[in-house]
């Protein structure tokens, strides 16, 4: 088994997945605190809802 | 929508033996992505069954996706005679699990989980590196995009200290 401080063996789809993450964002969660960071989860599911919510509203006019 | 904070405070002050894993563990590393289910490994033992039990009695666990109608007794036995369970309640998706592909049982992920002061509550999340791990033995083809994210926040976070 892998030691923890081990690197893990590339996967070259994740290496090709791995080149499209934004790092910018990454960094940004990793400057709040754990609790920032679920409450910001918490806002985003909110969001999430209510795009959906406008979506379905934009849908049923046409 | 998950109150995620209304869950995990709930099972915490209930005494509920848990190890936050998946989405919301990613977001406790700092992952970007949504999820929208809290999905927890939960101990295994009688005690801590009952308290799962009675904690979310209260709250109509049922099972997600099955069709209305469907018999399903929220009790120690159905916890017992089952593993994993897929669930919604009054205060959103819940995912109770086991054990995990790539990660075991409760006992098997303590020692590799960080503990959390989260709304003033504590709690268990799985470490990143054991999260990578799991993901990675998951295989499924929604993971390997989700263990890219990881292993970048692993990258960040090494780079960092």
């Amino acid at each position: 088994m892998r030691r923890q401080d081990e690197p893990f063996e590339p996967d070259p789809v994740i290496e090709a997945y791995k080149r499209d993450v934004d790092r910018t964002l990454i960094r940004e969660n990793l400057r709040l605190s754990v609790e920032e960071r679920v409450e910001k989860l918490a806002r985003l599911q909110e969001f999430a809802e209510e795009l959906r919510r406008a979506g379905r509203e934009q849908e049923s006019q046409k | 929508m998950t109150d995620f904070r209304a869950l995990t405070s709930l099972l915490a002050n209930s005494a509920v033996e848990f190890i936050i894993v998946g989405g919301t563990a990613a977001t406790v590393h700092g992952s970007a992505r949504l999820t929208e289910d809290l999905d927890i490994v939960y101990r295994r033992t009688e005690d801590n069954l009952s308290r799962l039990v009675r904690s979310l009695a209260p709250y109509k666990p049922y099972l997600r996706g099955a069709p209305a109608g469907l018999p399903f007794s929220w009790d120690e036995r159905t916890l017992r005679n089952g593993l994993n369970f897929t669930l919604n309640t009054t205060l959103g998706a819940l995912d109770l699990l086991g054990e995990i592909a790539g990660g075991g049982d409760y006992e098997k992920l303590l020692p590799h989980s960080i503990r959390l002061q989260l709304y003033n509550i504590e709690c268990y999340c799985l470490g990143l590196e054991r999260l990578i791990h799991v993901k990675r033995a998951a295989g499924r083809p929604k993971d390997l995009e989700t263990v890219a994210e990881l292993e970048a926040i692993l990258e960040e976070r090494r780079r960092d200290a």
